[in-house]
């Protein structure tokens, strides 16, 4: 089965968009980005190291890529 | 089977040439930017430095403040030009005498290198020999002078890119115009709708499309506007001008600093994508109807 006809029979998720696997992975890696660089900036310097937002980040990307 | 093996073939040279030229040169950038590297430091290897040099770019004052000149550079100049470019546009549909010889003459701009536009605009904007500020002086009594006053430099940056950039969106738009269908606007006068409604309800829904598309080669072209304004202004005076793209080379060529400027540069790039995804999402990406299968 297509990736077209897989988005076009699959139950609607959380986002306000229609996406495919791809756009949910494209949205993870951006907010793994942001997140990182805002912890980086403001959560770091208070001893929480980057690797509790990687963490954060992947559970978030699963939860995007497959409810999304 | 067959026809797809024919498909893989003939996207092959493209995909040679995409991954050759596009996907190795960024991934290599990225590469480059979780090291320490300066290829004429007394060490001249890359040092494997994790995230260090993203760690430094957020605390970057001079990198942040870039960003929003950026900001303001790029909210600028591409809504100025894509106004303008649509009211030009619009004026070139009409028949006027020497309607093509001004259509030339506007597209001109778009032929020159970045670099000359630069030493043009810094010809013209030089307070002792320009154009401009003399103009500005016998006129208004203004007086201009972009190597000290910092809104006066971004300013004309800001037109200039305006004035090199705004043909692009003029030649889009006239394509989209001349290709739109004449039946809805009959119609549309028939019903007795006046000019504003045909634009809001008619003319733009028709051209978005082509619309959009310019808007995101504008600004992907402003975030990364570098020899211009570098020939211009050289940044200043202070930092008023010293856009994402001339942080960037003055990270990598002055100072050499091949790691860190790879950071600023994949950030822009990231950055830029953001901005096009979000003006994608908002105008043109097609909503979730939820309850249906």
């Amino acid at each position: 089965m297509s990736e077209e006809r897989k988005s076009k029979t699959r139950q609607p998720g959380f986002l306000p968009i229609e996406t495919n696997w791809f756009d949910r992975l494209f949205i993870a890696a951006v907010i793994w980005v942001a997140l990182s660089l805002f912890w980086m900036r403001f959560l770091e310097p208070l001893g929480l190291s980057v690797w509790i937002s990687t963490v954060i980040s992947v559970v978030l990307a699963v939860i995007i890529v497959k409810k999304g | 089977m067959h026809s797809k093996k024919l498909g893989w073939l003939l996207l092959a040279p493209t995909l040679l040439i995409l991954g050759l030229f596009g996907i190795f040169p960024f991934l290599y950038v990225v590469w480059v930017s979780f090291h320490e590297w300066n290829p004429f430091a007394a060490n001249p290897a890359k040092i494997f430095n994790w995230a260090a040099n993203y760690r430094k770019l957020v605390f970057d004052a001079q990198f942040l403040a870039s960003l929003g000149v950026t900001m303001a550079f790029v909210f600028f100049a591409v809504v100025s030009e894509v106004i303008i470019g649509y009211l030009l546009a619009q004026a070139f549909m009409k028949d006027f005498p020497g309607r093509a010889f001004f259509r030339t003459i506007h597209t001109l701009p778009l032929i020159m290198a970045p670099i000359i536009v630069g030493s043009i605009w810094k010809l013209m904007t030089t307070p002792s020999i320009g154009i401009i500020p003399y103009m500005l002086k016998h006129t208004v009594g203004f007086d201009l002078n972009i190597g000290t006053s910092a809104v006066a430099a971004f300013a004309i940056t800001v037109i200039m890119d305006i004035w090199h950039w705004t043909p692009l969106v003029t030649l889009t738009l006239i394509a989209a115009l001349v290709s739109l269908p004449s039946e809805p606007f009959e119609q549309a006068q028939i019903d007795g709708a006046n000019k504003r409604q045909i634009f809001w309800h008619l003319t733009l829904p028709m051209i978005r499309p082509a619309l959009i598309a310019t808007v995101f080669i504008r600004l992907m072209d402003a975030m990364r506007t570098v020899d211009e304004v570098l020939m211009l202004t050289g940044g200043g005076p202070g930092s008023a001008t010293r856009y994402v793209g001339v942080h960037i080379f003055r990270e990598v060529f002055p100072r050499t600093n091949y790691g860190y400027g790879s950071a600023v540069s994949v950030i822009v790039l990231y950055l830029t994508i953001v901005i096009c995804w979000l003006l994608y999402v908002s105008l043109i990406a097609p909503r979730t109807r939820k309850g249906s299968s």
